[in-house]
């Protein structure tokens, strides 16, 4: 779900680079010494996650698992998704080092984006509403990664329509599976480590560092 | 997959021995030339330079194979798509699809220049010790905290890939097969979050023995850089060798990869 190295055109590409380093350099503001390690870990089981390859059919996709950053680290997924990306880049050319800007606006937008979802979940109480929001978290940040990586390829020519079309399709059967992970993925932290959660408010009396 | 970038850097060659911070700048520069060319020959040569710089760097094929790999499959679809939706008039049908050699022109010429740019990048971090690479980053105006962390992160990688493994094995011991159903997704959502939990609990350890040791947000290096002539020359041919590429695709006489093979 990255985008290649030579697609792109000059403009898009530089606005990636602009947005990342804006968008990175907000929300890695007031970074205490204690998070540095914390971050990194993040995207080290995240890089290591999207190894996973899950059937669909008779092909298989792998895991972005985007939404998921953002529902553990909150504003610092962002950071964490251009390490991320970064690496994969350098080390097995998965992206590109060209459109590392895109690719970071694309999967840790939508991670942000999830995490925004995911604290909507302090508003409505239900039975379950961590894992529904989980879901939501999961699959929200797919979709929006989808979009962004049509825009991009629209911005790019007219050649790019269908294709971005094509693209946007292909991001729905990933939206379901990344929600029911992330929802799966949520409720198992819920019983085992709530605190990892990002937002997570620990019940009285039941103090957690 | 191995995962390690470095594995080639003790190699003699003159890439190898190329101060990394002229290197990865002015490999840096024809890479971001490479990305916005337009045109089938000049991608095409873009290509060549790049196998040449693997060659130089003693680099053997398989080092970037993976790489290659998965551009190709990325890429794959677009080649297929590409002359088929191509907007505009259609050079023929195939099975009532429009089929246009210009967008088949375009996805190649994509394909060169995807291909030239992951070959450069693996002869750019192939060729130093990745943490070298990274302090070179850092003397390159690449803000510290990124820097630190990208080293943090390449150590976990292989920490949590062995870890991975293990909880895979596991699994497969006590006869669990991935298939295409809701039951793996949510123990796959499980797996990540036992991931989780482990890597957190083992960082807190290691983050505990780290201040122990006098960690105050910096790591301390012995490496040290220094630029001879060599380096420069180095330098001033790929970036002469950069603008003429650049140059000859914006004023020289070859039209867009849309227009025409040559």
């Amino acid at each position: 779900m990255h985008v290649s190295d030579g697609i792109l055109s000059g403009p898009v590409m530089a606005v990636g680079f602009a947005g990342a380093v804006v968008v990175a350099a907000a929300t890695l503001r007031k970074m205490d010494l204690e998070e540095i390690p914390k971050i990194s870990v993040a995207t080290s089981v995240f890089f290591v996650a999207s190894l996973i390859h899950i059937p669909v059919g008779p092909s298989s996709v792998h895991l972005l698992l985007n939404g998921l950053v953002g529902i553990i680290l909150g504003w610092r997924a962002f950071p964490a998704i251009l390490l991320g990306i970064i690496l994969q880049a350098i080390l097995f050319g998965h992206g590109g080092v060209t459109v590392i800007g895109v690719n970071t606006v694309m999967l840790g937008g939508g991670a942000l984006f999830a995490y925004g979802i995911w604290q909507l979940r302090h508003r409505f109480n239900f039975k379950n509403n961590q894992m529904v929001f989980g879901f939501l978290g999961g699959a929200s940040a797919t979709i929006f990664s989808g979009v962004i990586l049509s825009l991009a390829l629209i911005t790019t020519g007219e050649a790019f329509f269908a294709t971005a079309g094509l693209i946007l399709a292909y991001h729905i059967p990933v939206m379901l599976i990344e929600g029911v992970v992330a929802a799966a993925c949520v409720n198992f932290l819920l019983k085992a480590k709530p605190e990892i959660l990002a937002g997570h408010i620990p019940i009285a009396g039941n103090s957690s560092s | 997959m191995a995962l390690d970038i470095d594995r080639f850097s003790h190699v003699e060659s003159s890439l190898q021995r190329w101060d990394p911070r002229v290197k990865i700048f002015s490999l840096g520069l024809f890479i971001i030339a490479v990305s916005l060319l337009s045109s089938i020959p000049l991608a095409a040569t873009a290509l060549i330079l790049a196998i040449v710089l693997l060659s130089k760097a003693q680099l053997p094929f398989h080092f970037v194979s993976h790489g290659v790999q998965f551009v190709s499959i990325f890429l794959l679809p677009i080649i297929i798509i590409m002359p088929l939706t191509y907007p505009g008039e259609a050079a023929f049908h195939v099975l009532g699809i429009p089929f246009a050699w210009e967008g088949l022109r375009l996805s190649i010429a994509i394909v060169l220049k995807a291909l030239a740019i992951v070959i450069t990048a693996y002869a750019i971090f192939g060729t130093s010790r990745f943490d070298v690479s990274m302090i070179a980053l850092q003397r390159l105006k690449c803000p510290k905290i990124i820097v630190q962390m990208l080293l943090f992160t390449y150590r976990y990688i292989f920490v949590f890939i062995a870890e991975m493994k293990r909880m895979d094995t596991a699994m497969g011991a006590r006869g669990f097969v991935k298939k295409a159903n809701m039951y793996t997704l949510k123990v796959m959502g499980n797996f990540v979050g036992t991931l989780l939990v482990r890597s957190f609990e083992r960082t807190e350890r290691i983050y505990k023995a780290m201040l122990s040791k006098g960690y105050q947000g910096e790591f301390h290096t012995l490496v040290t850089f220094e630029s001879s002539s060599k380096d420069f020359s180095k330098a001033a041919i790929v970036i002469v060798i950069t603008l003429l590429l650049f140059t000859t695709d914006l004023l020289g006489p070859f039209p867009k990869a849309e227009l025409a093979w040559y």
